[in-house]
């Protein structure tokens, strides 16, 4: 049965703020970065608003943002923190600590662009820094996304058989400081979908005198390696779960929640992208097809771990990827592109492949530059 | 809360088993066993990178007996903080969250994250055991050097003068701050037993020798130890916010007066990475220490 939802205009930072709120976590730790800072100033008035019980750490830098919460999950608590950018690339090491270390923390990231030149504004440079880092990425395309994924990251991440924290993604400003509609439903429903963090991962006490994270020898380093691919692989079962229990929850679903499809199964053209440029793109699709071309969408909305089944059967019907990269890896291409290239090729599927690079540096792209991109993919097919 | 030799020996658990894989003659390892020893069945230790992250061995063999988390070199006092939250959300308010790392962490990586601690009054206590050089990457200088003294990276011998990491908490409002030594065991288990039983950020910070960087004699751990307390060149002291006093420890009290003082020599000579101290080296190394007994005067 589908919970009652009121509907309320926000953007995309209180959704995160909202899905954190709603699922009590028990140690937030956090510092502020724009376009981030708005999710932690909400959490913060929260807990000192009596809303939340939780202990709010008012740190000194994102290290130690992240630092905090990695006491946390090691303690056996729901945690949550937040960042973006360079606030991101200042957590480094405790970005893959956590993730090596099967962490649970959830950690929405705020997409923005890094320095030089100083820009506030979104592209998915800094969190695909990270996509080696052992953390699971949902890049979301609107404001409900983010509200549902944060929620779902909790489930995914608090997972025993999965353990490593999450990194639900949102685009600053397009998504972040823009208000709209969210079908919000009620603290205690949310809650009841994330459901008590009872039986922690892991948890430090003086009972069981455990050593974390001390010295190993390559046979247990690569037997805690092998552990962490064969979780992602299981978490994409779990994704593909979470995204049917929302459904039959809250009456939404993003695709198969790994990857969503709009448009025709088959086309000429398929455009691959992620977050808000793959809800633009949809508008793209609609355009194209009323002047009668053969364009249909894929999003990837999970990026790690990555959907190669998904994305292989659905590429192999088709006959050529237009693949949007709002991020580049220099010295090679954009980094959705690339992986997709290399799911094709090991999966032995011809349907070539184009890349293009939008949206750097918080550029706009609407639908007309989509329909432009396509138009040229399509006139240079074969 | 006078701690006798027969209190060293009355703890609940030992902290460090066997099998561990610190050199022969670490004070580090000396004042671990009796620090942590004495609040072993409270406390959860949290280690940074440092000397502690290999001494405590590994796997089934591992030589800690007490829950320990390892984090990066900047992050342990933040995780501190984290699991001491946590501890509390949980009603678990008597465990002891204790930070053990060396003065490359203490005094150089993790500042801005201990002060960071510091600041937001977390009840956490921080213990540096300071062999006055990065130790596990092969003795390169740290914050907290001696001056005079020879490290992989100051071949001629190190020639600024130690960062002072207590004076530092002071002056950031810590709840607690004291010097240890290695060669005074009773003085620093009563130290870490007070600092764990008041609330707010401690910090100790415990001169522990290291024979391979210091180039000295395993034997002569404890003596050297005690020569630098002798020599006065480490003050011990303990301060308390709430006094807002500096208490020469009993160790030390003869030697406030510099006309009590072993010669420094007596020290250095121990020590090869001191040995070719110059005279105008040993000179500031006297100055700086005088500087520490002045600033600690000033709260007597």
């Amino acid at each position: 049965m589908v919970v009652k939802h009121n509907k309320k205009s926000m953007t995309g930072n209180d959704a995160a703020s909202y899905a954190a709120l709603f699922a009590k976590p028990k140690v937030v730790s956090a510092y502020p970065i724009t376009p981030q800072t708005t999710i932690i100033e909400k959490l913060s008035q929260y807990v000192d608003e009596g809303k939340l019980d939780a202990e709010f750490i008012i740190v000194e830098s994102e290290h130690s943002a992240l630092a905090g919460c990695m006491g946390a999950a090691w303690s056996g608590v729901r945690t949550f923190t937040a960042t973006s950018s360079q606030g991101l690339l200042y957590m480094a090491e405790n970005v893959f600590w956590s993730g090596y270390g099967r962490l649970p923390i959830v950690m929405p990231v705020v997409n923005r662009c890094l320095a030089p030149g100083w820009s506030i504004y979104q592209d998915l440079q800094d969190s695909m820094a990270f996509r080696d880092a052992g953390w699971i990425q949902i890049y979301t395309k609107n404001n409900q996304e983010v509200f549902d994924t944060v929620l779902q990251a909790f489930r995914i991440s608090e997972d025993k058989s999965i353990a490593l924290p999450s990194m639900p993604c949102l685009d600053g400003f397009v998504i972040s400081h823009t208000t709209a509609q969210v079908d919000l439903p009620s603290a205690e429903d949310s809650f009841n979908f994330v459901g008590e963090y009872s039986d922690p991962v892991i948890e430090v006490d003086t009972e069981k005198p455990w050593i974390f994270g001390g010295l190993v020898g390559p046979e247990k380093f690569i037997k805690d390696r092998t552990d962490l691919m064969e979780a992602m692989e299981r978490a994409k079962k779990k994704i593909v779960d979470m995204n049917k229990e929302l459904g039959e929850y809250f009456g939404r679903t993003y695709g198969n929640g790994l990857i969503e499809i709009y448009g025709d199964d088959v086309a000429d053209l398929t455009i691959v992208s992620m977050g808000t440029i793959a809800d633009e793109a949809q508008d793209a699709v609609d355009k194209l097809k009323e002047e009668g071309l053969s364009v249909n969408e894929m999003r990837v909305r999970t990026f790690r771990p990555f959907p190669e089944e998904d994305i292989v059967e659905f590429a192999k019907k088709n006959h050529k990827l237009l693949v949007i990269d709002r991020s580049v890896s220099f010295g090679h291409a954009g980094q959705l592109r690339i992986e997709i290239e290399a799911v094709l090729h090991r999966n032995k599927v011809d349907t070539s492949v184009e890349g293009r690079i939008m949206g750097l540096g918080g550029e706009d792209v609407p639908y007309t530059k989509i329909v432009a991109a396509a138009k040229e993919a399509l006139r240079s097919r074969m | 809360m006078k701690v006798t030799q027969k209190d060293l020996l009355n703890i609940p658990k030992k902290a460090l088993l066997k099998g561990h894989f610190a050199c022969a003659g670490c004070g580090s390892t000396l004042a671990f066993r009796h620090a942590i020893g004495a609040i072993s069945d409270k406390v959860i230790l949290v280690v940074p990178a440092s000397c502690a992250s290999v001494y405590q061995g590994g796997g089934k063999g591992a030589a800690f007996n007490v829950p320990t988390i390892n984090t990066a070199f900047a992050a342990s006092d933040a995780v501190a903080s984290g699991v001491r939250r946590a501890m509390k959300m949980k009603g678990l308010d008597d465990r002891k969250i204790v930070v053990w790392g060396g003065d490359g962490s203490g005094a150089d990586i993790g500042i801005a994250t201990e002060i960071g601690a510091c600041d937001r009054q977390e009840d956490i206590l921080h213990i540096i055991y300071s062999n006055n050089v990065y130790g596990n990457t092969g003795g390169q200088r740290s914050g907290d050097t001696m001056i005079g003294a020879k490290t992989a990276t100051t071949p001629y011998g190190n020639t600024t003068p130690r960062k002072m990491v207590p004076f530092i908490m002071m002056a950031n409002n810590a709840r607690y701050v004291a010097t240890a030594s290695s060669g005074y065991l009773e003085d620093l288990v009563y130290k870490v037993k007070k600092a764990v039983s008041m609330t707010g950020f401690k910090l100790i910070q415990i001169d522990a020798p290291c024979p391979p960087n210091w180039r000295s004699d395993s034997a002569d751990t404890v003596k050297i130890a005690q020569l630098a307390v002798k020599t006065g060149v480490w003050p011990l002291f303990e301060w308390d916010r709430e006094t807002n006093i500096v208490e020469i420890s009993r160790p030390s009290k003869k030697y406030e007066d510099m006309n009590n003082r072993v010669n420094l020599t007596e020290w250095t000579k121990l020590q090869g990475r001191l040995k070719t101290i110059t005279e105008d080296q040993l000179k500031s190394l006297k100055d700086d220490t005088e500087r520490q007994w002045n600033f600690i005067r000033k709260f007597m």
